[in-house]
């Protein structure tokens, strides 16, 4: 039975995420005050023509933000077994490697949206006191907004799995994390709308239109502040985002960290 | 009755280095089977290949009826490997690990309880089974790695080098557990570069060197194979030349001089009793000073130095 073993190596990767649970509170704590402090203040100096409220509108991208960080952290871990060469021992387990990946992406996966969870809460109650028509997502819209979180959590597990193992050397881990973060973040529509991208840096557009993180802090926005308005290519977007780097990751784990 | 374990012409390059060369061997169910050589001989890459952490370059091995490059899920399910650098997170402790360990092994919860308890205890880990291994000493890891076998009971154990690092007492531990453990069932594979614990535990044992398999038998006819079964170490007030070391290869029945140290000469020879007093009188004709002389049996390190001209130490210096 695979479910058995999948989840033997998620309940580790759990525990060692919990392990540094004050680190976890810390960090949650920090993406806090960026929002009641950060986005406070930059809700004063941001023309409110172009954002009616940038503390509202900043909330699902933070969510994102931390997801994104959260799931990440796998590859770090895995990077760190690699070069310690402990990935010799989980190699060496009595399980199917299938197993062995697909509970190490999951588990990242599932990290991320633990991780996220207390900022969710906080976006839901920020997004229905602070908008005028006290917003509130139905249960279906709700469940499309965990499940596309999850997927771009998972697919972000997998991108951090396939940096760490592809890149041995912790410098170079460092580095393509680096560019990653700046990729995705600074051409998404976390922080500011699509309209100021194409006004600012047209160029820009498409990557940040169908950057999963836009989609992710757009589906969330479409459903919290009803804009802007949902459109399917967001999910499309999203789930082709965790399909492609899942089965990079295992791939890369299964083939590519056995020498 | 078919070996559990066959390889067949392992190999493994990492680039131009070719670790294991062309590697024959087949290991009986339940036996011990120690593989002997320094470092570099290629013991550990060649047991990575057989738990499929590693892929061969050419060859194969067969696990029970597994072939490791075809059927490696399988293969890795008769198979458990105590590592000979301590796989072990830093934050964890041997409780966690243990635990965690024999549940992904399928133990279950009563079993696992049973066994982590029994071996934490046999290992003197009991009392310290919360602390964080970080804190541990590199033998107090090294009980934690090889506590890992222990519970789990694999068909096929390997250990790799399982008592570097570890103290007398936990060294003679460690092989009575091991012994237990073949009595129990497993067949056991041990790499190492101690002479006496290849010696003291094996059935049989495979001596390798730069990849290749030099000779593999009972210790006793491997030690009974060296020509001139006698041996006689001899140590000189000064340096012998080489001139020295020439002639004495030349006294009859003399079958081999192994320099350990330009002062310190190991001699095989066949009857010392009689080549004794020719080897004194020698050393006075050429006035070089005997400082003691030494007989004793032939030791796997006379084996291993039969097959390559080298004793481990210095085969580990090159």
């Amino acid at each position: 039975m695979a479910v058995k073993p999948i989840l033997t190596i998620v309940e580790r990767d759990f525990k060692y995420f919990f392990r540094y649970k004050w680190w976890v509170a810390g960090m949650v704590s920090m993406n806090l005050a960026d929002l009641f402090i950060m986005a406070v203040v930059y809700r004063e100096m941001v023309n409110r023509n172009v954002i009616k409220d940038y503390f509202v509108f900043f909330a699902p991208g933070l969510t994102i933000t931390a997801l994104f960080a959260a799931a990440f952290m796998i590859g770090r871990e895995i990077n760190m077994e690699v070069r310690r060469e402990i990935s010799h021992y989980m190699l060496s387990l009595p399980i199917k490697r299938w197993e062995l990946a697909t509970g190490r992406v999951l588990a990242g996966g599932l990290r991320g949206i633990i991780y996220m969870a207390p900022l969710l809460a906080t976006t839901l109650g920020i997004t229905y006191f602070g908008t005028e028509g006290k917003i509130f997502p139905g249960p279906l819209e709700f469940l499309t907004i965990l499940v596309t979180l999850f997927l771009v959590s998972l697919g972000t597990s997998g991108l951090s799995i396939a940096l760490a193992v592809s890149t041995i050397s912790f410098e170079k881990y460092i580095t393509a994390r680096g560019v990653v973060y700046y990729l995705l973040f600074f051409c998404s529509t976390v922080f500011y709308p699509i309209g100021l991208i194409e006004r600012a840096l047209p160029q820009l557009t498409l990557l940040a239109r169908y950057n999963p993180l836009s989609c992710g802090a757009d589906l969330s926005r479409a459903f919290l502040l009803r804009n802007p308005p949902f459109a399917p290519y967001m999910l499309i977007d999203i789930a082709l985002y965790a399909l492609i780097f899942v089965s990079v990751a295992m791939f890369a784990y299964m083939k590519v960290i056995q020498k | 009755m078919a070996p559990i374990i066959r390889i067949v012409n392992l190999t493994k390059k990492f680039g131009d280095f070719t670790a294991v060369d062309h590697l024959n061997l087949e290991v009986e169910e339940g036996e011990i089977l120690g593989i002997l050589g320094p470092n570099g001989a290629g013991k550990t890459t060649t047991l990575l290949m057989l738990t499929t952490v590693i892929k061969p370059t050419e060859g194969t091995a067969y696990i029970g009826s597994y072939d490791v490059t075809k059927e490696p899920d399988k293969a890795r399910t008769l198979v458990g490997m105590a590592f000979q650098e301590p796989k072990l997170l830093w934050v964890d402790s041997p409780w966690d690990i243990l635990n965690w360990h024999a549940k992904v092994c399928g133990l279950t919860p009563d079993e696992r309880r049973k066994r982590v308890r029994w071996v934490l205890e046999e290992l003197e880990l009991w009392n310290d089974r919360f602390k964080s291994v970080h804190a541990f000493s590199g033998g107090m890891r090294k009980r934690v790695e090889i506590a890992k076998i222990l519970i789990q009971r694999p068909k096929i154990a390997i250990v790799d080098e399982p008592t570097a690092q570890v103290d007398v007492v936990g060294k003679h531990r460690i092989w009575n557990m091991l012994r237990d453990l073949r009595y129990e069932g497993s067949t056991i594979l041990l790499a190492t570069n101690e002479l006496y614990e290849a010696d003291a535990l094996s059935d049989r044992v495979a001596i390798m060197h730069k990849g290749k398999l030099l000779v593999c038998d009972e210790p006793k006819k491997l030690k009974d194979s060296i020509p001139g079964g006698d041996v006689v170490e001899i140590t000189l007030e000064k340096d012998a030349s080489d001139k020295v070391l020439e002639e004495l290869k030349e006294i009859p029945r003399v079958a081999n001089v192994l320099a350990i140290k330009q002062n310190h000469l190991k001699i095989y020879l066949n009857q010392a009793e009689e080549v004794l007093p020719k080897i004194t009188e020698f050393f006075m004709r050429m006035n070089v000073q005997v400082r003691s002389i030494r007989m004793s049996e032939p030791s796997l390190d006379d084996v291993f130095a039969h097959y390559t001209g080298l004793t481990i130490e210095e085969a580990q210096r090159e």
